[in-house]
């Protein structure tokens, strides 16, 4: 530390000081964050859905998740708290040149304070195709603080702890969760110290992971961990299997939103590697090198359950197999995955601490991921998984117009 | 504290005043230091810790923690950071280092030694105080980095030597820069007027925060305090350091 980093008035005394107070805020009028200009990465952040959920159609290369206790103490503060973050949300996803005006909210005022961006993406903020998402987990809306109770969505409950899992309590909880996408790793840095930031005192990070997200290799889907091309099957936007509608049977103002469940889960990566390849092939229901269902060519083929009742090319404890056997009464139990991969150090057996952040976005939880997680629950992959955090969440939705706030249906 | 009626109206006054309150301090840590080594010669361990830890508040009140006395100041109370072996090293000196000896089970023979040469160091503070003035460009950054190094020393756990008093220690850091802010008020709220009251409110939530997590009067073991009330003390204290960093550019003359 510098102990003389600068020279200051000494000895001076009030008035003639009061000069120095010529505010910086020189764009104050314009408080919404302006339109960014078009470039082929930009995401919109305006929409009647929330982007980083269907929105790039190919996500992004790096993220964060971020889930974090709120402090705001009444509802007010809790508003200005979900405004700071829908404006951070438009001005970081749309890209900042140094020349551009700021809104005045993002300005302290002081000349000579210290900068108000951490410099870590150069004088002009790219868009790098960044998105945040914003969720907001049971807990809040129990807060009577904030007086939202008749506003929480049905079934968003705390995560359930499934037979496999070993929750960690350092890995769960918190009021609200941010998931920031981006295709660089020091965007995604840049954004989450940017918006805590901007928003200390408010929100205090409970926990965080970061992730990346594979290249294909050699195409088509990218591979996890153990070598497996993932998410290879998602269901379409016009399948109405995510965004909560109309008739929902959910509070008026939830419509637009989905459920997210976000689940960590460590993967035993050295004991995996020490597998034959066809028993990997058999827990999980592919090929490892095509990605295609067993007994198939391409990994878009569809398998054939129905002529193998009896699991003799693709078990019927396959990974696969049981996350979606492809009838009827397990159609509407599919949901959006957009996962990525995370690696956290050393275990405590010397092992490296890896594994997937699991990100799934469905209309219902219980009917959706946990249908889903019920039926994948004495898997033989078990023995190589270890859930050990996450949550569930709300995820807000979309602001429509310049001026709105996500979460602004809370208030209404 | 030993705040004015009136806030010093300049850098120079504030200064002044700041010197009676620290040589006060001073009188105060000698007082603690030496029954601090009055229990330790008795083998009085409960209260030795106890003296330990009044004389360690006092000198964070004291809100020289940052090395803004040159080298009389570090050898008070070095962490033991940059030492070969860290807290075993025979150069760790200073009241941490008896922090150490008496949450490892150390007795009269090895911190004695510790204590009478820390006794040494303060009467050499003591003595040269007056001419190893506060610099009065340092007193911007003192509002602003008494608590930057509560954050990075001691709500990290990153200082600690065994006490786990990381809370008490920073409850004494609050009042080191609620003492400096109270002799800048008069110059700051000239330079940003409501901007006092403003830190007021943040600090005095940085101390609530703080108190909120004793029981029974007593200070619980930082490693055990449970995350929700971590994370109340370190939003607050988060929020007032991202307004304390805004002291230094006000008083600025660049």
């Amino acid at each position: 530390m510098q102990i003389q980093r600068r020279s200051f008035l000494i000895g001076a005394g009030g008035a003639a000081a009061g000069g120095l107070l010529a505010a910086t805020a020189a764009h104050a009028e314009s408080e919404a964050p302006s339109a960014p200009a078009a470039s082929s990465d930009v995401v919109d952040f305006l929409g009647a859905n929330q982007a980083g959920v269907y929105r790039p159609a190919a996500q992004q290369q790096h993220a964060c998740f971020a889930a974090f206790k709120v402090l705001s103490r009444d509802a007010a503060e809790l508003r200005s708290l979900l405004q700071k973050l829908t404006v951070k949300a438009g001005i970081l996803g749309g890209g900042h040149k140094a020349n551009e005006a700021l809104p005045a909210s993002e300005l302290t005022g002081v000349t000579g304070a210290p900068p108000i961006n951490s410099g870590i993406m150069g004088e002009d903020i790219p868009t790098a195709g960044f998105t945040m998402t914003l969720g907001l987990a049971g807990s809040l809306f129990d807060n009577p603080a904030y007086g939202v109770a008749a506003k929480k969505p049905k079934g968003l409950t705390d995560m359930k702890v499934f037979p496999k899992d070993q929750i960690d309590q350092e890995w769960t909880g918190g009021d609200l969760i941010l998931q920031l996408c981006a295709d660089s790793s020091d965007m995604v840095h840049y954004a989450l110290r940017d918006i805590m930031k901007a928003t200390r005192g408010q929100l205090q990070l409970q926990w965080k992971i970061n992730g990346f997200h594979n290249r294909p290799r050699p195409d088509g889907a990218p591979r996890n961990l153990f070598g497996y091309k993932d998410g290879i099957v998602n269901p379409a936007q016009d399948e109405k299997l995510v965004w909560l509608g109309k008739d929902s049977g959910q509070p008026a103002w939830a419509e637009g939103g989905t459920f997210m469940v976000v689940r960590i889960i460590r993967m035993l990566v050295e004991f995996w590697d020490r597998v034959g390849l066809g028993e990997q092939d058999g827990m999980i229901g592919r090929h490892r090198g095509s990605g295609a269902p067993l007994g198939q060519d391409k990994e878009t083929d569809a398998p054939d359950y129905a002529s193998d009742p009896k699991g003799e090319t693709i078990p019927l404890d396959a990974h696969i197999r049981l996350a979606n056997p492809r009838t009827k009464e397990t159609a509407g139990s599919r949901m959006l995955r957009r996962g990525y991969n995370y690696e956290l150090g050393v275990d405590l057996n010397g092992n490296l601490q890896a594994g997937l952040i699991f990100a799934s976005f469905q209309q219902n939880i219980q009917e959706q991921f946990e249908a889903t997680q019920t039926r994948l629950a004495n898997e033989p992959m078990t023995d190589y998984i270890e859930p050990f955090g996450g949550g569930y969440f709300f995820v807000v939705p979309g602001v429509q117009k310049e001026g709105g706030f996500l979460g602004e249906g809370l208030f209404a | 504290m030993t705040a004015p009626a009136a806030p010093p109206a300049t850098m120079n006054d504030a200064v002044a005043a700041y010197h009676d309150y620290l040589a006060e301090r001073l009188v105060e840590l000698r007082g603690h230091a030496l029954t601090l080594r009055a229990n330790i010669g008795n083998g009085a361990v409960t209260a030795a810790m106890q003296a330990w830890l009044d004389a360690q508040q006092t000198w964070q009140r004291v809100g020289a923690a940052y090395g803004s006395f040159g080298d009389l100041g570090d050898a008070i109370a070095p962490g033991s950071r940059g030492l070969d072996g860290g807290a075993e090293s025979p150069d760790f000196k200073g009241l941490r280092r008896i922090e150490y000896g008496l949450w490892h089970g150390q007795g009269a023979g090895e911190l004695i030694p510790v204590v009478d040469k820390l006794l040494e160091d303060i009467a050499a503070l003591e003595a040269k105080l007056p001419e190893t003035a506060v610099e009065p460009s340092d007193m911007p950054l003192r509002l602003h980095e008494i608590l930057e190094d509560a954050q990075r020393d001691h709500l990290s756990g990153r200082g600690d030597q065994g006490s786990g008093l990381a809370l008490a220690l920073a409850r004494a850091d609050v009042e080191a820069t609620q003492e400096v802010l109270e002799v800048l008020r008069g110059l700051l709220e000239n330079l940003k007027a409501g901007f006092p009251a403003r830190l007021d409110a943040e600090l005095a939530a940085v101390a609530a925060a703080i108190d909120a997590t004793q029981r029974d009067d007593a200070w619980a073991d930082y490693a055990k305090v449970p995350r929700d009330e971590r994370q109340a003390v370190n939003a607050a204290l988060g929020r007032a350091l991202e307004s304390l960093s805004l002291v230094p550019a006000l008083f600025s003359t660049d």
